[in-house]
């Protein structure tokens, strides 16, 4: 796997460890999205969750093996970033017509502009990093961020 | 065995790049030789030559969006499986089902 700094993008204030369940999709995307607008990857939460929501309606973003990883792409994106967030028990998570249990859920904020070769790299290597279990055990595993980066840089 | 996969998704980059490790993978795993070209976000990444097309023992489409320059397989059709992205996530060896 190509090396890239996911540090870069994956900021300590947007990884949430061992949370509650949500009570479904949209609650998971309340939090996530104004997340995401306190942390400054994007000016509008709002506008960002129907971006969220435009790429549910194309597709299932749940993954299998308890993973999801919906992703909005829109020019409300200021900095594209991720967010990550492991909840202490699944929760169902429906998405295009498909259901599945969830745990961890990677959200993705992808600007509107095709400048960012470097941070769609980085989301790009997150996706194939996702095939890996080595690294399904390392989100399960991680009991802090400090672990889960540096098991993120040991993988890649 | 050798194995060509072209794979591409709505925003051209989760389901791509997460379809295309897991083919890569499960291909070492058996043994068999593989490449596989992105159509993502960034562009054609890892693109397949004729070479490689004409002499693929199988050919995997795993696409959501029309594949670029998909000419070049043609005379090939009966050597493609088409599958979606998120089918190949969640059960790659799917690929190796009789067509």
């Amino acid at each position: 796997m190509r090396s890239v700094n996911l540090a870069e993008v994956l900021l300590p204030e947007m990884v949430i460890l061992d949370c509650d369940p949500f009570k479904d999709k949209e609650d998971m995307f309340d939090t996530m999205t104004r997340k995401f607008e306190e942390a400054g990857f994007v000016s509008d939460a709002g506008k960002y969750k129907k971006a969220l929501e435009y790429r549910e309606s194309l597709g299932p973003t749940y993954m299998g093996r308890f993973v999801a990883i919906p992703h909005g792409k829109c020019r409300e994106v200021i900095k594209p970033g991720i967010g990550f967030v492991r909840c202490s028990h699944p929760f169902l998570y429906e998405s295009s017509g498909e259901s599945g249990e969830v745990k961890y859920a990677f959200v993705l904020a992808i600007s509107d502009n095709q400048e960012n070769d470097y941070h769609l790299r980085v989301l790009a290597t997150l996706a194939g990093m996702l095939a890996h279990d080595e690294f399904l055990e390392l989100l399960e595993n991680a009991a802090d961020y400090e672990e889960l980066i540096q098991g993120i840089k040991d993988l890649s | 065995m050798k194995i060509v996969a072209v794979t591409s998704c709505a925003t051209g980059i989760a389901h791509t790049y997460m379809a295309a490790e897991a083919i890569l993978k499960v291909c070492r795993e058996k043994g068999y030789e593989c490449k596989v070209e992105k159509q993502g976000a960034l562009g054609i990444e890892d693109k397949l030559r004729n070479r490689d097309i004409k002499e693929a023992d199988l050919i995997v489409f795993a696409n959501d969006v029309g594949i670029s320059k998909a000419e070049r397989f043609k005379g090939y059709e009966d050597k493609i499986f088409q599958t979606k992205p998120h089918d190949v996530i969640k059960d790659p060896y799917s690929i190796f089902d009789e067509k």
